[in-house]
């Protein structure tokens, strides 16, 4: 989960990431920095993240995308 | 209108407005009472039957197109659904090194069927509605090259709603694609999903999941329902036949002749047709929902107070959502997270940094959607360039972002303040409102010419009780249009609050809530452009 915080802290600083569970509905996160999250979550934790995951619920938390990572991780 | 008149394919074709006689006084009213008396069971095949017999008086025997769609989507799903069976069969029976591999056999096989079922549904809908802006814009090339070869441009009638039902096929068959849904082997339901006659015409564009399992388990018609299902078309019918059919000779006047018209004036014309076209494309949607509220069904909203956004992409998040949202689950997302795009997103922002990396893939990725968008609302070079002229807003958006971030920051201003929250809503209604002036002129020429005037030539010195009866308008239409306006606005604020004020007037008392229905239909009848003087105006959307 560290890993995961520091590739959010280098995508977009000045977020507190392990209070925030509204993300992406909070405007914290923008669609450009979803496109650059899921590029480093996908080369980072050798999974694929298809269109279908790209859903405000598993990127609201750092908590859900890590459920959501875990998840796919098990399908690879 | 006689009943043998009234049973004729394809002869009712006023029936495309929620709004006409047709449907309010004859079709709506007796598609209710006999939904009513019928045995629950019997329900959902009526409205089956009444979403066909709709389609057929509207397109007559162009429901043949809608039923091979119906087929196509029905067929498609099941192969895709069948091959995700024999993917989980198959994966259970190998070992776990053996997966990946066999998984990517089963992708590919899926993404083969899926791919060939869109081109079959998208092929149909730009034959139909693009040919002929293709034939032509071919053989002027050819005309231009000396090339001696023309060819005959084809004309097509088009089957009402196509542009609408078509993306909800496509829709269905990618989410049963990714595992969404399942495919729906009743082949009834799925029909009634994709052709309920209250959003067959202008949408919205409902996905399956949204809308297929309601519509199949309707029930009986609840008088609260009925009762707040009614306001809403009341309210809509206040939009078209108070607002936006009351400015339409203006409009059709200003934009037919602007160069009799001082800049000022074109520019009066643009936000009338702005205000027009919310009115008129908002209104239907209000009909839409308080149809479907009658029988029960709750449909995705399709705009969220638009004139109240900060920029040009929340205003798109606001306006038309449900097309909105197609375009980004179906095209954003999927350039973006192709593999080549997920390469250069990460190579780009090794190079360009957190902001400009992500923007690389991404403006390809917005440049596809707003191509597309423009090219959905029909087949002339104006639609096209409306959808890159909100690209290139929506781009330039993105690139000076942390430029003004920056710049504000420099000089203090504070960005949440209410007076930059008002500058911000002000500069986002200006840019909409020329964009729908080019969405409107008559040529794409047309529209540079409107926009030329409007910069060269901005005055009103020549707006005066002469003028406005030349335009077809007087201060009583003003007023009315003016007062209805606030109205909306007064509602819009209140909606942006959270209160519903439907919801609220519904818990006062009988008194309170009679009066303000009276009062509404009172506003119509009095103030509705209808009538000796008025022509019905056709919804505009429907022809998209």
């Amino acid at each position: 989960m560290d890993e995961l915080i520091e590739i959010l802290e280098d995508i977009k600083p000045d977020v507190d990431y392990e209070g925030c569970e509204n993300l992406i509905d909070g405007h914290y996160l923008d669609s450009l920095s979803i496109i650059s999250l899921i590029a480093e979550i996908e080369d980072a934790f050798d999974v694929t993240v298809p269109a279908v995951e790209v859903v405000p619920a598993n990127f609201n938390s750092v908590k859900a995308m890590w459920s959501m990572i875990e998840r796919l991780q098990e399908e690879e | 209108m006689d009943l043998p008149s009234l049973l004729m394919a394809g002869s009712l074709d006023t029936l495309t407005s929620y709004f006409s006689v047709a449907f309010l006084a004859i079709f709506l009213p007796v598609s209710v009472v006999v939904y009513a008396v019928i045995p629950q069971k019997a329900r959902k095949y009526f409205l089956l039957i009444a979403s066909f017999a709709f389609f057929w008086l509207i397109s007559g025997q162009l429901i043949a197109y809608l039923c091979l769609i119906i087929m196509g989507v029905h067929y498609f799903g099941l192969w895709l659904d069948r091959i995700q069976t024999q993917k989980s069969a198959a994966l259970k029976a190998v070992p776990k090194e053996e997966k990946k591999a066999l998984k990517k056999v089963y992708l590919h096989r899926s993404r083969r069927v899926l791919l060939f079922a869109a081109v079959l549904m998208i092929g149909g809908l730009l034959v139909i509605k693009y040919s002929p802006f293709f034939t032509t814009n071919v053989n002027s090339l050819l005309l231009l090259l000396n090339i001696p070869i023309q060819f005959d441009i084809p004309s097509y009638i088009m089957p009402i709603g196509i542009s609408f039902f078509t993306l909800q096929a496509v829709s269905y068959l990618f989410d049963v694609y990714r595992g969404l849904i399942k495919a729906d082997d009743n082949i009834l339901r799925l029909a009634l999903f994709m052709s309920f006659f209250p959003q067959i015409v202008e949408g919205p564009i409902c996905r399956y999941g949204q809308t297929a399992n309601q519509l199949w388990n309707v029930k009986q018609i609840e008088f609260e329902n009925l009762k707040l299902g009614a306001v809403r078309i009341l309210f809509g019918l206040m939009k078209k036949l108070v607002i936006a059919d009351r400015l339409n000779p203006m409009i059709k006047q200003i934009f037919s002749h602007y160069d009799d018209y001082q800049g000022g004036i074109i520019a009066l014309g643009a936000i009338a047709y702005t205000i027009q076209l919310y009115c008129d494309f908002s209104g239907t949607m209000d009909a839409v929902m308080g149809v479907a509220q009658i029988f029960g069904v709750t449909m995705p909203e399709n705009f969220q107070r638009p004139f109240f956004s900060k920029s040009i992409s929340e205003f798109w998040k606001r306006w038309h959502i449900t097309l909105g949202t197609w375009f980004k689950d179906y095209i954003f997302y999927p350039v973006t997270m192709s593999k080549p795009m997920k390469n250069l997103t990460s190579s780009a922002r090794k190079k360009l940094g957190n902001h400009f990396g992500p923007l690389l893939a991404g403006s390809i990725a917005l440049f596809c959607v707003w191509f597309c968008n423009g090219l959905w609302h029909g087949s002339a070079w104006g639609y096209i360039f409306f959808g890159m002229y909100h690209f290139v807003l929506i781009l330039s958006g993105n690139i000076i972002a942390p430029a003004v971030t920056a710049f504000n920051k420099k000089l203090h201003i504070n960005s949440e303040c209410f007076a930059y929250k008002v500058f911000q809503i002000v500069r986002t209604c200006i840019l909409v409102v020329i964009g729908e002036m080019f969405f409107r002129a008559e040529r794409l020429t047309t529209g540079f010419s409107m926009f030329g005037k409007m910069v060269t030539d901005f005055s009103f010195s020549s707006l005066n009780y002469e003028l406005m009866k030349k335009l077809k308008i007087d201060m009583h239409d003003v007023m009315i249009v003016l007062i209805a306006l606030a109205f909306i606005f007064v509602i819009s604020v209140l909606n942006e609050k959270g209160i519903c004020v439907r919801g609220a007037i519904a818990k006062r008392n009988v008194v309170i809530r009679w009066a303000a229905v009276y009062a509404l239909i009172m506003f119509i009848i009095i103030f509705g452009a209808y009538g000796k003087g008025y022509v019905a105006v056709d919804p505009i959307y429907a022809n998209f």
